[in-house]
C-alpha cells in the first residue's frame, strides 16, 4: 500500500509536470529537459507488465513522449476484473532519447471467487527495452518496421492465504510444481504503422518460462526451460489520439496443475493529451488452474488502465 | 500463343476443379482491382479539390505561426510565399493540377537546424490544419504517407542535447 501511494503521488506529479499547469500542447516544454516531442499514441500505453505497449503485448515504441534528444516518464494503474480473479498492476516507466525504456511494475493477483477464493499472489516486474532501428511512423517509404528488443526480470513474491483454501503451508509457486520464483523474459518487437491504411501491425516473439505471466512461477513439471512464444497486435487508428484493436498472446504450458492457454484482448486506447492515456479493454486469458479448480470456463472481463506522465 | 498453348494443355489434363475455382477467384479479384483503379478519384479530388487544399495551406501556416515550438524558424520567412508553395506542393502531391515551384525539401531546410521534436510539431500542426478544414482522418493519413519520408531531408539536428541546455541559434 505504501508503494502504491508513492506511485499515486508520482502519477499526479508526472501528469502535472508534463502538462506544465496548462493543457496547451503547442508550447515548448523545457521543464527538466522534457520536450513531449513525439506524436500522440507513439509512446504506447502501459501493458500488463509495465512495458510501453497495448494491454497484453509490448510494442517497439519507447514509452514516454520525449524525442530522441529528450526523455519522458509516466506512472500507471491497471485494474482487471476477470471471472474469478482480480489483477491490479501499478508502476513507473522512463523513456530516454527515444531509445531506452526502463520500467518497474508490481502485480497483485487476488482470487475473488470459486474454489480458490482468497488466494493471493504478488509479483514484481523490472523491464528494459532498447530500440534497435526503424521508425514505425515516418518510414512510410520502407517496409522495415521499428524494431526493439526487451527483457523483463520477474520476481514472484509468493503465495498468500493458502490456508484459506486448504493449501496451508503453500507459500511459493515451487510448491505447485514450478521450477523457480524468478526468471527473465526476452522479447523482440516489430511495429509498423501502415499510415495510408491507418493500421498498426505489431509482432512480438518472446522467450519465456513464465506460468500465467509468472504469477504461478517459472518452468514446471511438464516443461522446465524457455519456450518461444509469438504475440501480436492489430489496431486501427480512428483519430490521431484514438486507436481500437486486438491483441493475442500465447503462453507456455509448463505446469501440470494449470491449463494455460492463449490470452487476447479487444481494446480502445485513447490519448487525449500527451499527459494522459486511457485503455478500456475486454481481456480473456483462458482457463487458469483448471485441473485444480475444475473451472474450465475462461477467465475474462474488463481491463481498465490509466497512465499519466509526459 | 504460349498462353493459348498453356491454357489448352491445362484444359486437357492439368487442372482440377479446385484449380478452376482459384483461377476464377483470381480473375474476379483482378477485375475488381482494375475497376477500382479506373474509377477512383485522385486524393486531391477526395479531399475536396482546390478550395480545400487552399484552406488547408492557410490553416497550416496559421497553426505553425501560433506554435511556439516551431514558429521562430519562420521569423525571417515570407509567410505568403510559404503558404503558396505549400499549396502547390500539397496540390501536386495529391494528384491535383499544380506544379511545385519551390526548392527541394533538403535545400529548403538546409540552414534550419530542425530536430525530431520540431518536425513532429510541424506534423501535428498539419493534422490541426486538416482538422480545421474538416478532412477525414483516414484521408489526412494518406497525405501524411507522402510527406513522412521527407523527414530524412528536413531533420538536420539529430545530436543529443543535455537537459537544460539550449541549441545555439543558427
Amino acid at each position: 500500500m505504501k508503494r502504491m501511494s508513492v506511485v499515486t503521488t508520482l502519477a499526479v506529479a508526472l501528469g502535472s509536470i508534463g502538462s506544465g499547469g496548462a493543457l496547451a500542447e503547442n508550447q515548448t516544454d523545457n521543464m527538466l529537459g522534457a520536450d513531449r516531442g513525439k506524436l500522440h499514441l507513439t509512446a504506447g500505453f502501459s501493458d500488463l507488465e509495465g512495458a510501453g505497449g497495448g494491454g497484453l503485448v509490448p510494442l517497439a515504441f519507447i514509452t514516454g513522449y520525449g524525442s530522441n534528444q529528450s526523455w519522458g516518464a509516466n506512472a500507471h494503474f491497471t485494474n482487471i476484473q476477470l471471472r474469478n480473479l482480480h489483477l491490479f498492476t501499478y508502476g513507473v516507466a522512463v523513456g530516454a532519447l527515444d531509445r531506452v525504456e526502463l520500467s518497474a511494475t508490481r502485480q497483485q493477483l487476488d482470487i475473488t471467487s470459486g474454489p480458490l477464493d482468497g488466494l493471493g499472489v504478488m509479483q514484481d516486474v523490472y523491464g528494459l527495452k532498447v530500440k534497435l532501428f526503424g521508425d514505425a511512423i515516418y518510414g512510410q517509404d520502407s517496409f522495415l518496421p521499428q524494431v526493439s528488443v526487451g527483457a523483463q526480470y520477474k520476481h514472484n513474491d509468493g503465495i498468500k492465504h493458502g490456508e484459506a483454501v486448504g493449501l496451508a503451508g503453500v507459500i511459493n509457486p515451487q510448491q505447485l510444481g514450478a521450477q523457480a520464483e524468478h526468471s527473465t523474459d526476452f522479447y523482440l518487437a516489430l511495429t509498423k504503422v501502415f499510415l495510408g491504411e491507418s493500421v498498426l501491425v505489431n509482432a512480438v516473439v518472446r522467450e519465456t518460462k513464465a506460468n500465467q505471466f509468472g504469477l504461478l512461477g517459472f518452468g514446471g513439471d511438464r516443461h522446465r526451460g524457455y519456450s518461444t512464444k509469438p504475440e501480436g497486435t492489430l489496431a486501427y487508428l480512428v483519430t490521431r489520439r484514438l486507436a481500437v484493436g486486438g491483441e493475442i498472446r500465447t503462453g507456455p504450458h509448463n505446469l501440470g496443475i494449470d491449463d494455460q492457454g492463449n490470452g487476447w484482448t479487444l481494446f480502445v486506447g485513447w490519448t487525449p493529451t500527451k499527459n494522459l492515456s486511457l485503455v478500456a479493454a475486454y481481456l480473456n486469458i483462458g482457463s487458469v488452474l483448471g485441473p485444480v479448480t475444475q473451472v474450465t470456463r475462461h477467465q475474462d472481463g474488463p481491463y481498465l488502465s490509466v497512465q499519466a506522465g509526459f | 500463343m504460349i498462353k493459348l498453348h498453356n491454357l489448352r494443355e491445362a484444359l486437357m489434363n492439368r487442372m482440377r476443379p479446385g484449380d478452376w475455382f482459384l483461377q476464377g477467384v483470381q480473375l474476379v479479384v483482378f477485375m475488381c482491382a482494375m475497376a477500382v483503379a479506373h474509377a477512383s478519384p485522385t486524393l486531391y479530388e477526395r479531399i475536396g479539390g482546390e478550395a480545400k487544399i487552399k484552406l488547408i495551406a492557410e490553416e497550416f501556416t496559421n497553426a505553425i505561426l501560433a506554435d511556439d515550438r516551431i514558429n521562430f524558424t519562420f521569423a525571417e520567412s515570407d509567410v505568403k510565399k510559404f503558404t503558396k508553395l505549400f499549396h502547390e506542393q500539397l496540390c501536386a502531391l495529391t494528384g491535383g493540377p499544380c506544379k511545385y515551384t519551390g526548392r527541394d525539401m533538403h535545400e529548403a531546410h538546409a540552414k534550419l537546424a530542425i530536430n525530431d521534436a520540431q518536425f513532429n510539431a510541424i506534423a501535428e500542426d498539419l493534422y490541426v490544419a486538416f482538422e480545421k478544414a474538416h478532412v477525414p482522418y483516414h484521408l489526412q493519413n494518406k497525405v501524411m504517407v507522402m510527406l513522412a519520408p521527407m523527414e530524412k531531408d528536413i531533420v538536420k539536428d539529430r545530436g543529443f542535447v543535455a537537459p537544460g541546455t539550449t541549441r545555439p541559434p543558427r
